[in-house]
């Protein structure tokens, strides 16, 4: 297949996806669209995650943290910190919080972006896990602006809306609060999908490929590698807080404890879950991330699995029992993921094409 | 070979994520608010698993005793249904596992959901939508004073701050110009615990001169315990659970420490004091005081007690494995029963408003859970049902109550 | 005055080793495993909460006395740490870096799952071995635990060292460990050395944990900390070096213990507790940033 049949088949598989997810919430309950939202956000982190990992071959497992600080900045610059005697008002409407929440972590990601330079593989996977573990008690101690271990409680104020009317007008129709959720979601998610999409066909995208794939190679053809590997975790941790302050919209809350360290570690079980290095699988790793540990639980799935198989995994502990083992497995059989399924049986089929013409 | 093996997994994961990613997305469910002419569906989020997990014995022991109503015919003809959802401690979690019982599942009413930051995450929620947030289980004092603002919120258990402000007053009451040292967790529940004990020993000559924190999530308060020691206290108040107070008793016998402790209801249960107490050689337990309001199953002194008989049989039949020393157990049953006596007395109309009008008028002749003469009772400006507690003093190998009841409404 | 401030600073000293000791057994099984099949073991804590909580069963549910259970945890946990190399980890030892991770973060959520399921969630009490006594040392009061853990630590890593030194099959780890290819040609088992390594890892941490429930009790969280910290003494030793992971483990434990001494001063009160796990963190960066070898490391150079 020539690169030109499949880019036209990748924006029609596009498109055909975006309509999907415009009409599904005709079709699924309120409450699953709410879940759905949330896939969303899992989404953006992913997309971000991916472009770091995936493309750059750097490990972070703190990313989590820069959902932190999305998350973070979109409460204050909404709520304020006028709750705990602080003098920041808040009043700027949830959805312009937004890109803010992606601004404010995408400079930190910059700035952390440089002395990781200088660790590699496991080295910085450490280093970014010793940030995501620090990062709670760090916010507890800063509690005049945090809000500290309470956090900051977002229902109900004008800023974030529908939350108190339960309902939204936009665009002359009126959507259920967890439609809304998700159309938001959904949308930025998409257009974070296309702009990494870009990114990464471009350039850039070569470049952090190159870095990838071998260092050394990249340094001697030109690539400057202080440069991309600093643009990489930039443009990640800015996606990063993009999701996060989503996260605090979607939630009506933010405190430490909303930014845990499993949540770093989930991103980056959806990522390789999901396929590194490609884009389609992350909707997948999505998927996996938020439902997985429901799946676990027995819910979700009452129908399908027997009643005995249930009680047992219902027992404490049994549902992370589950999880660990599916992700072993998961490890074992698709070890490059969702994603790399979907190239697998794109090859099959370009193979099989060529095959015939012979 | 192998390339075949991999493809052959390929597929066979493809199709198993498709068959199962799709039903869940395309299910349904209808917004029913949990009352059907058979059943009441109840719905509460429990740390199952994280750092708080000891405490979802609170869950087990309410779902054992509605288990065993529900044997006998349930309430109002009704079967009472309990579905316990992990949120692993993280408010996060229940915010979404709170609007999942909500919204999916169709709860009558949330129901003794575990913590503080995870309750308060979801009452604005549970009130814009009118959905009764039934005996939080948590100390936090905004239960019970802040119904005018949150009228469909209500807990159970004496407030934290009103525990520590019985501790200060005992402690002004019997003893002159004390020194006391405080090990506190650092959220709402050990900082109100701190702020209650400050009150309470306002205008006396006694005062707090160290208040540590720890961490939730610390590995042990080793440190923490040296310091109160070097800063030569003479009262040690232990406002920390169950895992960090028995540490605070290992290492204060380890450095030959020998305050008097005064140590929290949440990690006073029997088992823990024995854990604490190192098989009999760790001798600063002894003279430990505390409050409780739960009859405890490790006391000889309720051995022949009917309701701990009951207790014992119902946990025998209905939560078979767990461990029936737990005290939590106990509590979750105390809540279990009143529970089912709010639904007796709303009987056969079963709703929502009528529900937590019956919460906020309860005069509970007793609960056979909670200690003999302590009672049970809510009205206006009463937010905190538990009314008094028990001072006790712990006494070579067991707690033996002294002094009479102290009234446990938050001044 | 100045007698009583020195005890004081000595107490934190000696307790500040007997927790090191406990960050240097752990950091030497992640040293080890590292240095053996390049993989940071994620779910060693839980390898060791793991092994406590059979030493556990075998005292309070079958009746065995500590040292007879001690020693069969010890035979359970090399095994555990053999088997569990060669069937999850030998599979995936040759992909990608983070397909590794993924896996032994799997098996730190399944193992910690597993203690839950099995034992519950509740605090449980492992005795000491060494009693509850206190001595008396010119005004700096120390426990029988404490000298006995360190006793221990230093112990077990004698022995280890006494085996990697002197023995063929030390050495033959070793030579599997450094150049698995060279190893082979010499006719050593590599796989078989890797899977050794894998279990005296394991043995270390059970011993870690053992060493540590009779102070901080037992339950299913009990390493998650201990292992943070073990990792930032690993990395400040240096990631290779077992000489490395033992002295950063006892430094590491004084270190903090130290802060917390510290903060009766002005200078220092600022420390609050809260930031005892994060100061702990800050050392891992620094190192990293600094001299990412560490201590005793040597530095990497990239072959082209």
């Amino acid at each position: 297949m020539t690169p030109r049949q499949t880019r036209v088949i990748g924006f029609v598989a596009f498109a055909a996806f975006v309509a999907f997810v415009a009409v599904l919430p005709s079709f699924i309950s309120d409450f699953k669209a709410q879940q759905y939202a949330y896939v969303g956000i899992y989404l953006i982190a992913l997309l971000g995650l991916n472009i770091l990992t995936g493309y750059t071959g750097q490990i972070s497992l703190g990313h989590g943290a820069f959902m932190a600080i999305g998350g973070y900045t979109s409460a204050i610059l909404m709520a304020g910190n006028e709750q705990f005697g602080g003098s920041v008002g808040g009043g700027l409407q949830d959805v312009w919080t937004i890109p803010f929440a992606g601004l404010v972590a995408g400079l930190v990601g910059l700035a952390f972006g440089l002395p990781a330079l200088r660790l590699s593989g496991l080295y910085l996977a450490l280093a970014t896990f010793a940030i995501a573990v620090a990062l709670p008690s760090t916010v507890k101690r800063f509690d005049e602006f945090t809000g500290g271990g309470s956090g900051i409680n977002l229902f109900g104020i004008d800023e974030l809306t529908g939350s108190l009317s339960g309902e939204v007008d936009i665009l002359g129709r009126t959507l259920t609060y967890n439609d809304w959720l998700y159309y938001l979601s959904w949308s930025i998610a998409l257009v974070a999908f296309a702009g990494a999409w870009l990114i990464l066909r471009g350039r850039t995208g070569r470049a952090f490929r190159a870095v990838r794939d071998s260092e050394t190679a990249a340094l001697s053809s030109g690539v400057s590698l202080a440069r991309y590997k600093t643009l990489a975790f930039g443009i990640s941790a800015a996606y990063a807080g993009v999701a996060g302050g989503l996260y605090a919209i979607a939630n009506t809350f933010v405190n430490p404890d909303t930014f845990p360290v499993a949540l770093s570690i989930f991103l980056l079980i959806g990522i390789v879950v999901g396929g590194l290095g490609g884009l389609s699988g992350l909707v997948f790793g999505a998927i996996f991330v938020y439902f997985l540990p429901l799946w676990a639980q027995g819910q979700d799935l009452g129908s399908v699995l027997p009643d005995r198989i249930i009680e047992e995994t219902q027992r404490p502990g049994g549902p992370a029992i589950v999880y660990g083992v599916v992700l072993i497995l998961l490890m074992f059989l698709i070890p490059n993921g969702v994603g790399g399924i979907f190239r697998r049986v794109g090859q099959l089929i370009a193979r099989r094409r060529y095959s015939r013409t012979e | 070979m192998r390339r075949q093996r991999t493809t052959l997994a390929a597929y066979a994961i493809s199709g198993l994520i498709a068959l199962v990613a799709l039903p869940a997305a395309l299910a349904g469910a209808s917004a029913d608010p949990g009352v059907s002419s058979s059943t009441i569906l109840l719905g509460g989020t429990s740390p199952l698993t994280g750092p708080a997990a000891q405490y979802a014995s609170v869950a087990r022991g309410a779902k054992a005793y509605f288990d065993s109503v529900n044997a006998k015919g349930g309430v109002a003809k009704r079967k009472i249904e309990y579905e316990i959802v992990d949120d692993a401690y993280n408010p996060a979690q229940s915010i979404q596992a709170t609007r999942q019982l909500v919204e999916q599942e169709g709860v009558f009413a949330v129901f003794n959901s575990l913590g503080t930051d995870q309750n308060l995450a979801v009452r604005d929620y549970l009130n814009q939508r009118k959905v009764p947030q039934l005996f939080v289980a948590s100390g936090a004092t905004t239960w019970g004073t802040d119904a005018a603002t949150y009228p469909w919120t209500i807990g159970f258990q004496p407030s934290y701050q009103a525990e520590g402000l019985i501790y200060g007053r005992y402690v002004a009451r019997t003893m002159k110009r004390a020194k006391i040292g405080v090990l506190f967790q650092n959220d709402d529940y050990g900082k109100d615990l701190l702020l209650g004990l400050k009150r309470g020993l306002a205008g006396s000559g006694s005062k707090v001169t160290a208040a540590v924190p720890y961490e939730v999530t610390a590995a042990d308060v080793g440190s923490q315990v040296a310091r109160l020691k070097a800063a030569g206290v003479n009262v040690f108040a232990i406002f920390a659970t169950p895992k960090f107070a028995i540490q605070s008793y290992v290492y204060a016998n380890r450095l030959r420490w020998r305050p008097a402790i005064i140590n929290n209801t949440v990690s006073a249960a029997t088992n823990v004091m024995l854990l604490a107490s190192e098989g009999g050689n760790n001798k600063a337990v002894e003279g430990t005081i505390t409050l409780n309001f739960l009859k405890d199953p490790t006391n000889p002194l309720y051995r022949n007690d009917p309701a701990m008989k009951q207790y014992r049989a119902i946990m025998a039949r209905y939560a078979k494995g767990a461990n029936a020393n737990d005290v939590y157990h106990v509590y979750g049953m105390a809540v279990a029963y009143e529970t089912v006596s709010l639904l007796k007395r709303v009987g056969a109309n079963a709703t929502r408003v009528r529900l937590m009008a019956a919460a906020r008028s309860i005069t509970s002749p007793s609960n056979p859970f909670v200690l003999p003469g302590i009672g049970v009772k809510t009205g206006k400006g009463d937010g905190f049902p538990i009314q008094q507690v028990q001072m006790q003093r712990w006494r070579k190998g067991k707690w033996v109550p002294f002094g009479g009841l102290w009234a446990s409404k938050n001044y | 005055m100045v007698v009583a401030a020195f005890a004081d600073f000595m107490q934190q000293v000696v307790s500040g080793l007997a927790s090191g000791g406990v960050y240097a057994l752990l950091a030497l099984a992640l040293v080890i495993i590292h240095r053996s099949t390049g993989v940071i073991n994620f779910a060693q804590g839980e390898m060791a909460t793991l092994s406590t909580y059979v030493a556990w069963a075998l005292i309070t549910h079958h009746g065995w006395r500590y040292w007879p259970a001690f020693v069969a945890t010890i035979a359970i946990s090399f095994l555990g740490g053999v088997a569990t190399h060669r069937a999850v980890i030998r599979p995936v030892e040759r992909g990608s870096v983070l397909r590794i991770v993924i896996v032994t973060i799997g098996l730190l959520i399944a193992i910690n799952g597993f203690v839950v399921w099995e034992w519950g969630g509740e605090p449980q009490a492992l005795r000491s071995p060494f009693g509850t006594d206190t001595y008396d040392i010119g005004g700096v009061i120390v426990s029988a635990h404490d000298i006995g853990t360190i006793a221990v630590a230093l112990g077990i890593v004698l022995i280890l060292w006494a085996l990697f030194q002197f023995t063929k099959v030390g050495l033959a780890i070793r030579a599997a460990a450094v150049n698995p290819e060279e190893a082979r040609l010499v006719g050593v088992r590599v796989t078989w050395m890797l899977a050794l390594g894998w279990g005296l890892a394991a043995t270390l941490g059970a011993v870690a944990g053992m060493m540590t429930a009779p102070t901080v009790g037992l339950d299913p969280q009990m390493m998650q900390a201990v292992l943070i910290y073990a990792f930032a003494a690993a990395v400040l030793g240096g990631i290779d070096s077992p000489a490395g992971a033992v002295v950063g483990g006892l430094l590491l434990g004084v270190l903090l213990n130290m802060l917390s001494y510290l903060t009766q001063y002005r200078l220092f009160d600022w420390f609050s507790e809260e930031l005892r796990l994060p100061m702990a963190l800050l050392v891992i960066l620094v190192v990293l940033l600094v001299k990412p070898s560490g201590l005793f490391g040597r530095p990497e150079v990239k072959r082209v």
